[in-house]
């Protein structure tokens, strides 16, 4: 019976797991354009930025699921509850990757720019060889950290169908009603897949600090 | 003279021996309603060194930043070795970029990019910049770090060094660029006394070998012994200036004579 339960349950760790990669990817790319944009010289540019990053960040996820899979998906557009999901889920990512690039920005010391322009390098690889490398180091551990939890987050698209961990959870207990026993499965399911993210993370972060040791 | 070219007049050859490498004229700065440069005029010859010295405050370490844009003045022109920018115009990415490869910059704190071995720090505007091959940068970058001293040095992390070892490196990579003119903003001030030692030996060496300098410093041994020419700077601006053991012995200004007082009476 248990064996049977943990095998329903299984079936929704690809989607959790996929959902989790996207909105990340989605957010951890969104967020540069969205972050810079907060440094931009029109102000118009850095007030919209500051405006979507609050919108994105003060509506819950559930309300923007239903905004996005029933709003739109319901006559605009044709959307997959899995696409609505990554869509919200990634927007909301992005806004938050924003603030925590904002905050790595700002951790890195001023000569590191100044050392770049006398150094005569392009806007391009002033980022991607002096800033970039520097910034990943120092946005990881929050970025690990609210990786972790938008893994749980992505529980949240069970209401709009995606058939992930909780959604599989969920049918299982009507299923069996052996609701206990399911959602203990479901949260047991979580921590396995947390604790390696959190391992991972603070391995690389470990490995980077002994390389740039001051 | 029989061998000079016909076709180039000697007024053209001698306007080319006396142009100075930089030319700065009536540079200010302002920042919100505080004056840091209230109008300088300088000019400096092929391999000539400076030393520009004065208080805390007095604009010196802006007027370095000014020379390469890191801090664009609010007027006035700034010509290097033939490229000139006029301030308050938005200058061309191409002038401005022509203007910065011809000089390199040593700061107070070092600046090295600690996520890159010290090899890769000399190396990297190597490549980026000048379109070195990463071979050929590295060799010229082992070249200069075993001219500061640290070849050995080449695969740690600047994390790793000392002071005094950092900011070698730090001048090693300014060097990489072959650059017409090295500013040197303070560059012992956070360096113990031992230390900056190490650092004005290279800075004295580069001196000896012909490279034109512009040294912002406390050191007032150094800018007495080493420099061509000493600069005194207060309230933004020039207020002495003359051949070093001239300046430093028998200032004229009595601005410069209480400054150099104090430093004295140390």
């Amino acid at each position: 019976m248990t064996l049977d339960i943990l095998q329903a349950i299984a079936a929704g760790i690809p989607w959790t797991l996929a959902l989790t990669a996207v909105a990340l990817v989605i957010g951890a790319a969104l967020g540069q354009p969205l972050c810079a944009m907060r440094f931009s010289r029109w102000s118009a540019v850095r007030f919209l930025a500051s405006a979507l990053i609050l919108t994105f960040r003060s509506i819950p996820p559930i309300v923007w699921l239903f905004f996005i899979f029933f709003g739109f998906g319901s006559g605009y557009l044709q959307i997959s509850p899995f696409q609505a999901a990554a869509a919200g889920l990634g927007l909301i990512t992005a806004a938050n990757m924003a603030e925590i690039y904002r905050g790595a920005l700002a951790a890195i010391h001023p000569g590191q720019w100044e050392a770049a322009f006398a150094l005569n390098l392009l806007p391009r690889h002033r980022f991607l060889d002096v800033i970039g490398p520097q910034l990943l180091r120092v946005a990881l551990p929050s970025g690990a950290t609210y990786a972790i939890g938008l893994l749980k987050d992505s529980a949240i698209s069970s209401t709009i169908g995606v058939s992930e961990i909780a959604f599989q959870a969920y049918h299982t207990s009507q299923r069996t009603f052996h609701s206990l026993d399911v959602y203990a499965i479901a949260g047991l399911l979580y921590i396995l897949i947390s604790l390696p993210m959190a391992s991972l993370a603070r391995w690389i972060d470990i490995k980077l600090r002994a390389r740039v040791a001051r | 003279m029989s061998g000079s070219p016909a076709h180039e007049s000697p007024g053209m050859l001698q306007e080319a021996a006396t142009e100075p490498l930089l030319r700065l004229e009536a540079i200010h700065k302002r920042f919100g309603a505080f004056e840091a440069l209230s109008g300088i005029d300088l000019q400096v010859r092929t391999r000539e060194v400076v030393a520009i010295i004065g208080p805390s405050g007095s604009g010196k370490s802006t007027l370095l930043r000014c020379i390469n844009q890191l801090e664009p003045p609010t007027s006035g022109r700034v010509v290097l070795a033939g490229v000139a920018l006029e301030a308050g115009q938005e200058p061309s990415r191409d002038a401005l970029m022509r203007l910065r490869r011809s000089v390199g910059m040593v700061f107070q704190s070092f600046n090295l990019f600690p996520h890159l071995t010290v090899l890769r720090n000399v190396s990297l505007a190597q490549e980026r910049v000048m379109g070195r091959r990463r071979k050929d940068a590295d060799e010229i970058s082992m070249q200069l770090l075993s001219r500061v001293g640290l070849a050995d040095k080449a695969s740690q992390y600047p994390g790793r060094c000392s002071g005094g070892q950092q900011q070698r490196i730090a001048i090693a990579r300014a060097l990489a660029l072959d650059p017409q003119l090295m500013l040197f903003d303070e560059p012992t001030s956070s360096l113990d006394p031992e230390l900056g030692l190490e650092v004005l030996a290279v800075m004295r060496e580069l001196a000896e070998n012909g490279m034109t300098m512009i040294v912002v410093t406390h050191e007032m041994h150094f800018a007495e012994s080493v420099s061509d020419r000493v600069i005194i700077m207060a309230d933004g601006r020039i207020v002495e200036e003359g051949e070093s053991a001239q300046v430093m012995r028998n200032p004229t200004t009595e601005r410069a004579k209480r400054f150099l007082h104090a430093v004295n009476d140390r």
